[in-house]
């Protein structure tokens, strides 16, 4: 990783009057050469920006982060001319690290992005595990910070702000879901169609997610006329899970909703299956697991017909401003690169890039903190995931992105693949098209 | 009715527990190392099934009769090139040197296989999930019979050739005295090297059936881990029933705690295992003697060395 990193990255001051290292590159052919010329041009000039990128690459989260490595090569291709902004062309390097999925490592890469190597901003996403200490960490170094992919409202006020009070937070920013987005999605899903007895079956861990979902969600469904049946919090790791099946199936729960972490859905679901609730099952919700097609994969016959829902979705009708390339190009790239199925985190990670280059471009001057911290705040962009705007709230330093209703459904004949994820509603972007109706779990 | 479910549930659960924690059992309690990397190489074994899955289409049950040769070779290697040497160093290097290998093996894994979720659920059809039912409140999954019946055998055998058989007997003296065994014309190195072959062995069955019944990735080794050794200590180091009962005892009190709260399914385990712990520090003798098939006589205290 580092190596490539290396081969690409602009020569830093340090060797800036050396002669160019023999790199592969270099042998690569004209238009390397080229590149690495007008590189070494600009670098001369001393405009160079320097972005961490830190996600989880291996480890537990691995599977958020294991696309990430495709939209980097996109994003440094497309960056490799240097990035305009004001009149002049700053090189550009990106920087990614892996937290390995460990929180603290997270914290600790993202201190020595900010004081050994010195970045200019930072990039950061999926799960709470790596994004909040990203965060804390930029925002106790005055580092400008974006990030995506984890429920803002864990991000918010996880990290100490306060309901109607002023934003604690200077230098970072978040735009992701939230629980609103939930909701409706839910709420829209639900009602669409498949008839049930709105009886919800909610199976919530005790964990930052589940109790928030608990706290938050669940009244709003409530709200809207479902029953929620809550056997109550359990633990993460749990094996067995009779006692709330019995539960579910005392209370004919005909929609299922849960935000397991992915090992605990699998086991829930089959043993579900052994003590005959899944045959009572007209909608299973699945949140938090049921994100990539391999956990999916692996209930095998269990899977088909498990809902979803997406933060990305090769459907949506959005071009990356950065990269150029559609839902359609970005989905059909990575399988032809890599020969594994799309992830709704390839859309996520690319409107991270657009949104964050978006901002450096808005700044009177990239090189200077403030200004870039300022140029968040007023961001109003197009990205792969649709709008980013921070002048809109909900709260200060957080911009809502939509959630779309999805389903797992079996591959057509022919296909790659074993499951196909279609969309299945669209209340929170109305831009997103719904080519398939939900079609009942049993 | 829905308590007697829960109960019938913790016991294959527990059965479940015991058959992962055999291979465990065997080399922590008899041959007394600890293999801090079980887990790792339980989920190295069930990569191994499902890539013959995956691939040649070969079913699980098949797999492991090609898969567990594999592994026993591999920890007749790990005994020669890393246990062996380790043991030397006492009884911390082995704890150290698994670990380190756990390590190894979770990452070797993930660059071979990538983050993706696996189970091999999928290429047994509906067995996973399939069941009998009792009643409306009872029901008995196919899978968890057949999990309820390996361990029994499993352990069971183990524990009868460990007993009554004159190799059984080899293995036992060798553990409790390597040098002295020389003496009466038996070479230790290879009863080592044949033990950590049967553990590998015992690993992969393992490994097969932490696969049918949950998912597995590359770092999920270490989460077996622990249920496993509780239900070793709860059962009692050096015996093999003792462990079957331990995992039942365990997957039992987890249910009941479920019963109760859904909150209290780890705290009951948990709480449980503390209990035995600490009642077998207070009425160890007593309840020794309460113990299960147990393998190895108690051993006289060593007397005070006086002063010369």
């Amino acid at each position: 990783m580092n190596s490539r990193i290396g081969a690409q990255s602009a020569p830093s001051d340090a060797n800036r009057l050396a002669p160019p290292p023999l790199r592969r590159r270099v042998l690569l052919g004209a238009a390397g050469a080229l590149a690495l010329v007008s590189r070494r041009a600009m670098a001369q000039a001393g405009k160079s920006l320097k972005i961490g990128f830190i996600s989880p690459r291996s480890g537990a989260l691995a599977s958020f982060g294991e696309t990430d490595g495709y939209v980097l090569d996109l994003a440094r291709k497309a960056l490799v001319k240097g990035l305009a902004v004001g009149g002049q062309t700053y090189a550009v390097e990106i920087i990614d690290r892996d937290t390995q999925s460990d929180p603290a490592r997270a914290g600790q890469l993202a201190r020595s992005l900010i004081n050994d190597t010195g970045i200019d901003m930072m990039l950061t996403t999926s799960t709470p595990e790596v994004v909040n200490p990203v965060s804390d960490a930029c925002e106790a170094a005055g580092m400008p910070c974006l990030a995506t992919v984890m429920p803002w409202e864990a991000w918010y006020f996880g990290r100490g702000a306060k309901p109607g009070q002023p934003s604690p937070f200077r230098w970072t920013y978040l735009f992701s879901f939230g629980v609103d987005e939930f909701a409706e999605c839910y709420i829209s899903q639900w009602n669409s169609g498949v008839q049930t007895n709105k009886k919800v079956g909610v199976l919530y861990p005790n964990d930052a997610d589940g109790n928030a979902i608990r706290a938050h969600l669940a009244p709003k469904l409530a709200k809207a006329g479902f029953t929620i049946v809550d056997p109550g919090p359990y633990e993460d790791g749990t094996t067995d899970y009779s006692a709330q099946i019995a539960v579910f199936k005392k209370n004919r729960c005909e929609i299922f909703n849960t935000f397991p972490i992915p090992p605990d859905f699998a086991t829930f679901w089959r043993q579900a299956a052994q003590q005959g609730y899944t045959r009572m099952v007209k909608i299973a919700q699945t949140a938090k697991t049921g994100l990539f097609p391999s956990s999916m994969e692996a209930l095998g016959t269990l899977g088909y017909n498990i809902s979803s829902a997406a933060y990305w979705h090769r459907d949506f009708p959005y071009a990356s401003p950065l990269t150029g390339v559609s839902g359609m190009g970005l989905a059909e790239g990575y399988e032809q690169a890599s020969g594994k199925q799309w992830t709704q985190q390839l859309g996520a990670s690319m409107s991270l890039l657009d949104a964050g280059f978006a901002a450096l471009a808005a700044s009177s001057d990239p090189k200077d903190k403030k200004s870039v911290a300022a140029a968040l705040s007023r961001l109003k962009t197009k990205t792969m995931v649709g709008e980013v705007d921070f002048t809109r709230g909900p709260v200060p330093n957080v911009f809502a992105t939509p959630i779309i209703g999805t389903q797992w459904v079996k591959a057509k004949p022919g296909s790659r693949f074993k499951l196909d994820y279609v969309v299945t509603e669209n209340a929170t972007d109305h831009n997103v098209p719904v080519h398939a109706k939900l079609i009942p779990y049993s | 009715m829905i308590f007697l479910n829960q109960c019938l549930q913790g016991i294959f659960l527990g059965a479940y527990y015991a058959l992962i924690a055999c291979s465990l059992s065997f080399l922590f309690g008899v041959m007394r190392i600890i293999n801090l990397a079980h887990g790792s190489l339980a989920v190295l074994a069930a990569f191994l099934l499902f890539v013959l899955a995956d691939r040649y289409g070969l079913s699980p049950w098949l797999g492991l009769v090609l898969v567990i040769p594999v592994m026993a070779a591999l920890g007749f290697l790990l005994q020669i090139l890393v246990l062996e040497r380790s043991l030397k160093g006492g009884l911390l290097v082995p704890l150290l040197s698994t670990f380190g290998l756990a390590i190894v093996i979770d990452n070797l894994l993930f660059q071979g296989f990538g983050a993706d979720t696996r189970s091999l659920a999928p290429y047994i059809g509906d067995l996973s999930f399939a069941s009998w039912s009792l009643s409306d409140d009872i029901t008995v999954g196919q899978l968890d019979v057949i999990i309820l019946a390996a361990a029994v055998a499993l352990l069971g055998g183990l524990q009868l050739f460990l007993a009554r058989t004159r190799l059984g007997r080899t293995i036992r003296a060798t553990a409790e005295a390597p040098e002295i065994v020389g003496l009466i014309g038996i070479d230790a190195r290879a009863v080592y090297a044949l033990s950590t072959a049967l553990a590998m062995a015992l690993a992969t069955v393992a490994g097969a059936f932490l696969a049918l019944r949950a998912t597995f990735n590359p770092y999920s080794g270490g989460m077996q881990l622990l249920f496993a050794f509780e239900a070793v200590v709860i059962g009692g180091f050096g015996s093999l029933w003792g462990t079957l009962i331990g995992g039942i005892l365990l997957g039992v009190a987890q249910n009941l705690g479920a019963f109760v709260n859904p909150h209290g399914f780890l705290i009951a385990g948990h709480g449980f295992f503390l209990a035995i712990l600490i009642a077998r520090l207070y009425l160890g003798p007593r309840l020794a003697r309460l113990r299960l098939a147990r393998l190895r006589p108690r051993r006289p205290r060593p007397h005070a060395a006086r002063p010369a």
